[in-house]
């Protein structure tokens, strides 16, 4: 079996707990992460190059799948960053934190600080989209 | 009780695709899936093969994937199981040889690369016998020490599935072993091996292996206990 394929059948098959999870989220949050990045970095390259390019591109962020797109961006960096906290203060300053008990917990309240600082930007962002795009709340 | 038995079959020679059979077998509840397997093998089909020794999880021979999970099967209770179906599975990550059976050679040879042995090459003390240290001394590294080699922490690390060549978590747990002996001298040099490319650096901390460790070893703090030494170069 190749590596790849052994791969993708761990993360599918293998039924790990919190650490496992919170491993794949991480991935995929910073994936999100790194496709946004090369996006953007595209994006603001067209206002030097193609200035006519850059008003399209602004235009098509405007719409509403991108809208939603970038709701989930934002958890992406939210969840990938705290999460990378959690990772990095417990590996260089805390390595006995790496127990069952309070590993389990850490994944836990990760998630949740992820969530409450994601919410409420996510609901700003979810009713300017809705104002904007659909004319809702006097839009 | 009655339980449902998918065992994961594959004969090289024969084979060319994995299958599944299902074995349907009468178990008590405080029955070992090592019993089932033993069982099925004795009763229903001698073709099936695994490896097992000593039974009591102290040999660490029949380390395997039950249930999506790494586990040994002599201690893998059917009561534990919240199904009456149970799936069993050879380790992730290593070659399958038969059923059961993976190729371990991989395994043993990353758990080599890391020198594990004690090495000191200064004088006898002058009664020529032991090298004393004390009980805090040796306590410092004595989770490391109940590792049996059995590769469920290594086997379950998403790190090794993507790339074989990765050390893995039993062979860092049996490097900690030594490098925080008192008595051994060769702390550096495994240090080093561990600083490069595929050694402690490919830990992702996915805590499968700390899951997995039917001994209940702290792999992964013994590996972030590893790295700290790396970049302090400090063994407390």
């Amino acid at each position: 079996m190749s590596e790849l394929k052994t791969t993708l059948a761990g993360y599918v098959t293998y039924r790990g707990r919190e650490g496992h999870w919170s491993f794949l989220l991480h991935r995929i949050t910073g994936l999100g992460v790194v496709l946004f990045l090369t996006i953007h970095i595209i994006d603001i390259a067209f206002v030097y190059f193609n200035p006519v390019l850059f008003m399209k591109a602004i235009e098509i962020y405007r719409s509403t799948l991108f809208g939603v797109g970038e709701i989930f961006l934002v958890f992406c960096v939210f969840y990938h960053g705290v999460n990378g906290l959690r990772i990095a203060y417990l590996d260089l300053f805390k390595p006995q934190g790496w127990h069952i008990e309070s590993q389990r917990r850490s994944v836990r309240w990760t998630l949740v600080i992820a969530l409450v600082l994601w919410l409420p930007s996510a609901f700003w962002m979810l009713r300017n989209l809705l104002i904007h795009n659909y004319g809702l709340f006097g839009g | 009780m009655e339980v449902r038995v998918r065992v994961f079959r594959f004969n090289p020679e024969i084979d060319r695709r994995p299958r599944y059979d299902v074995f349907t077998v009468e178990a008590e509840p405080m029955d070992r899936v090592l019993d089932l397997l033993e069982y099925i093998r004795g009763d229903i089909d001698g073709t099936l093969s695994f490896r097992r020794s000593c039974g009591h999880g102290i040999c660490g021979s029949d380390a395997m994937r039950i249930n999506g999970r790494n586990m040994l099967a002599c201690k893998a209770l059917v009561k534990n199981f919240e199904t009456n179906e149970i799936t069993v599975e050879p380790l992730l990550g290593l070659r399958v040889l038969k059923d059961l059976i993976v190729d371990m050679e991989p395994f043993f040879e990353h758990y080599r690369s890391v020198l594990p042995y004690l090495i000191n090459d200064e004088p006898l003390p002058e009664d020529g016998r032991e090298r004393l240290q004390s009980p805090a001394e040796r306590e410092r590294f004595d989770d490391t020490t109940k590792c049996i080699l059995c590769a469920a922490c290594t086997t379950s690390c998403p790190s090794f599935w993507a790339d074989g060549h990765y050390v893995g978590p039993a062979a860092i747990v049996n490097a900690h072993r030594f490098i925080f002996d008192s008595r051994d001298r060769a702390a550096a040099q495994r240090l080093e091996i561990l600083n490069q490319q595929m050694g402690v650096w490919r830990c992702r901390t996915a805590f499968n292996c700390t899951e997995a460790c039917p001994r209940e070893i702290k792999v992964t703090q013994a590996i972030a206990e590893v790295k700290r030494a790396i970049q302090t170069g400090r063994l407390d």
